[in-house]
């Protein structure tokens, strides 16, 4: 059996990590992985998917109603293809603390033996910025090793990107965890595919892997289901599976080389995403 | 850069809990840990009616980081207003839901309409020591209680001095200070200690001004009073102790509240006339004495330091070695108060020090010559060091391990005779 892979997904908010993290984890199935996904975002939807539904009692709501005295079946649930699926969750909007929220439910999940020997993956789902030190939970304590950043060629996204560099930059140095590469969730911006290749290069990574955009993904998500459950004929379901096999490839872990904020204007500049900007009118 | 922490003396914000203990019937509602409170409570002169070692406290833990304590603090305010009988209820916060972002205000707001006022203390530990959370507790009481008076009493004067129970002395120092201001004819009106209390604070802004005796702390307490009730402000450096600045005191005090001068002169004078008729009396001891004590350093907050200089100087004639201010004085007000202790008669100069780290303190000590034994008073850290120097010593300021305080005072005319018997009681010893 091979080692198990602790993952964390980061990216933008709203750029598509929680269904690109479900989609990848159907086509890791179908190569017979064992995968456990564990959401750690206060909304709590990123095993929507994989459940058919917000089907999932959080492991922050459960510890709030329930004490901490609970089993493990109480919080992590079986979803498609045997996919084991657990919310972290968090406060209400507003209050307390979700970065130390996360940390606990994390605590938890181990305490209650969740990472069995049979796991091949897990996947962290990680909230829109690292913007405090909680969640960075999932990279700290030699948890998650790789780390993966979901982008598009929108500057926001390559800002984001570039800001989560800096936080595993900073664990690199004293845990193991490293820059697997760049995900592409395609936005259908100009040049994107240069855009990204260059920004990778720029870090220190690779651009992993291109998903193209298509509606099609819409349509699964509106019926609860990952593409490749929804559609498995279809060309995105393809592309996932090619994601899923990039990421089983993959070999390349770097300590990622965040730029200066000129410097990313300068690629932005370079692509043509500021001339861009000057188009745009009201 | 990071510190060392050798001999700190004082505590975290949160300690301003004494401050509001010291607030007759007021009773401290802490939001924090359970450790930040065990660790806050005094362990002599807790008896009483609200002892300073019970209080309600939210003891918030892990599941209250997650979820925010504020539902917690909602109930323990509630129940506090039904179970304990106070005048004056004042939730203070700790480090953990400050960081958390507990809007504890705006809980401490819900209870505006109760019969008994309930304030709120933003006293997290990061925000300084306990001589900022004090400041923050006035400060509280000025924004949160307080409206300014149309009315206003002529001759009342507000008094503000050092912090409450930090300073073991500061019963007998008020009750002292409120004392010679009295005798100037004036009506002092302090809020600390016994039969003070609320009706005290109710009067505050129907104050002619406001005596502010501190080198620093409560000033910025003062300005804000300033602005907001419009009360002036005279505020005098050196807490008086002995004929030279106790005189001075009165002739500032009067002076400003526009005491004749035939008046503070007649005080001065009844006063100083038994001062030095006891000086002369024992004018005797001082000089079987001279060979001891010839130069002294102070290790204490700016108050005591600056305070004792001047009366060891001015009055007893002792040479300043150098000067320990160990209260983490702000920077802003460093340069006045140094100024300060160059404001000596005979035209001395003491070489002061803001200093927390203990171990540089005993090191510079140690390097000096006294010309003789030292003479040091400071913290009961510093008895070991003087034993070694085969020094007198004299615990007068926290940590006090050494002695029992109720309401003796080292303030006024009285309170310089009080330190000089201290002082040569302790030398006596040595040949007794």
């Amino acid at each position: 059996m091979s080692e198990l892979r602790q993952i964390a997904i980061y990216g933008k908010g709203g750029i598509g990590k929680s269904t690109t993290t479900q989609n990848l984890t159907a086509g890791l199935v179908e190569h017979g992985k064992k995968v456990m996904v564990v959401g750690c975002d206060p909304k709590a939807d990123s095993t929507r998917l994989l459940l058919g539904g917000l089907a999932q009692k959080t492991v922050l709501d459960t510890i709030r109603e329930e004490g901490e005295d609970i089993e493990l079946d109480r919080i992590l649930k079986e979803g498609y293809g045997g996919t084991r699926c657990v919310e972290s969750g968090g406060p209400e909007p507003g209050v307390g603390c979700a970065g130390r929220g996360i940390i606990t439910s994390i605590n938890m999940l181990e305490n209650l033996g969740a990472y069995t020997d049979d796991l091949d993956y897990v996947f962290y789902d990680v909230l829109g910025d690292v913007v405090c030190g909680g969640f960075a939970m999932p990279i700290r304590e030699g948890k998650a090793k790789e780390i993966y950043i979901v982008a598009s060629g929108e500057m926001m996204a390559l800002y984001a990107a570039n800001n989560i560099s800096k936080g595993i930059k900073r664990y690199a140095r004293t845990g193991g965890v490293r820059l697997g590469g760049i995900i592409c969730n395609s936005r259908n911006v100009d040049r994107e595919l240069d855009l990204l290749r260059a920004f990778a290069k720029e870090l220190g990574t690779k651009l992993l892997y291109f998903v193209p955009r298509d509606n099609i993904v819409q349509h699964a998500e509106i019926n609860k289901k990952t593409v490749i459950e929804y559609k498995p004929d279809s060309n995105q379901a393809q592309e996932y599976r090619n994601l899923a096999q990039a990421v089983i490839e993959n070999k390349d872990f770097v300590i990622p080389t965040p730029m200066t904020q000129e410097r990313l204007e300068e690629i932005l500049m370079e692509y043509g995403m500021m001339e861009l900007a000057d188009d745009y009118k009201i | 850069m990071a510190k060392l922490l050798d001999k700190q003396r004082y505590k975290c914000a949160l300690g301003a809990m004494q401050s509001v203990q010291a607030i007759e019937r007021a009773l401290p509602i802490l939001h924090s840990g359970p450790g930040c409170a065990q660790k806050l409570s005094e362990q002599i002169g807790s008896s009483g009616y609200f002892s300073p070692n019970i209080f309600p406290c939210t003891s918030i833990n892990e599941k209250d980081v997650v979820f925010g304590g504020v539902k917690k603090l909602n109930s323990t305010i509630e129940k506090s207003l039904k179970v304990i009988d106070a005048d004056m209820y004042v939730v203070l916060t700790g480090c953990i839901p400050e960081i958390v972002g507990d809007d504890s205000g705006e809980v401490v707001s819900r209870f505006n309409e109760e019969e008994k006022p309930v304030l709120y203390v933003p006293t997290a530990g990061f925000k300084g020591n306990n001589y900022k959370g004090h400041e923050q507790v006035v400060d509280s009481i000025i924004d949160q209680f307080l409206e300014k008076s149309e009315e206003k009493e002529a001759g009342l004067v507000n008094i503000w001095a050092d912090v409450p129970y930090q300073d073991l002395f500061w019963l007998g120092n008020l009750r002292e200070l409120e004392n010679l201001v009295r005798e100037l004819g004036l009506k002092p009106n302090t809020i600390f200690g016994y039969k003070r209390g609320i009706e005290n604070i109710k009067k505050i802004p129907k104050a002619q001004f406001n005596l502010l005796v501190s080198p620093w702390v409560g000033l910025s307490n003062v300005k804000k009073m300033e602005r907001k009730l419009g009360i002036p402000y005279l505020h005098l450096k050196t807490l008086p102790i002995g004929a030279t600045e106790t005189s001075k005191f009165l002739r500032e005090v009067g002076e400003f509240a526009g005491v004749s001068k035939e008046k503070i002169e007649s005080v001065i004078k009844e006063n100083e006339d038994y001062y030095y008729y006891l000086i002369e009396r024992y004018a005797d001891l001082f000089l079987e004495n001279r060979v001891i004590n010839k130069q002294f350093s102070v290790i204490a907050d700016a108050q005591y330091s600056l305070g004792i200089t001047k009366f060891l100087v001015n009055d007893i004639g002792l040479i300043p070695a150098k000067q320990f201010v160990v209260d983490d004085t702000p920077k802003k007000y460093r340069k006045e108060i140094e100024e300060e202790f160059k404001n000596l008669n005979y035209g001395i100069k003491a070489e002061a020090s803001f200093e927390t780290d203990g171990y540089l303190i005993h090191e510079e000590i140690k390097k000096h010559d006294y010309h003789g034994y030292p003479l040091i008073l400071g913290g009961y850290y510093e008895k070991e060091l003087t034993e070694d120097l085969k020094g007198n010593f004299l615990n007068i300021s926290w940590p006090v391990q050494d002695k029992v305080v109720f309401d003796s005072s080292y303030v006024g005319y009285r309170g310089g005779i009080k330190l000089l018997e201290d002082i040569y009681t302790v030398a006596v010893q040595r040949f007794n």
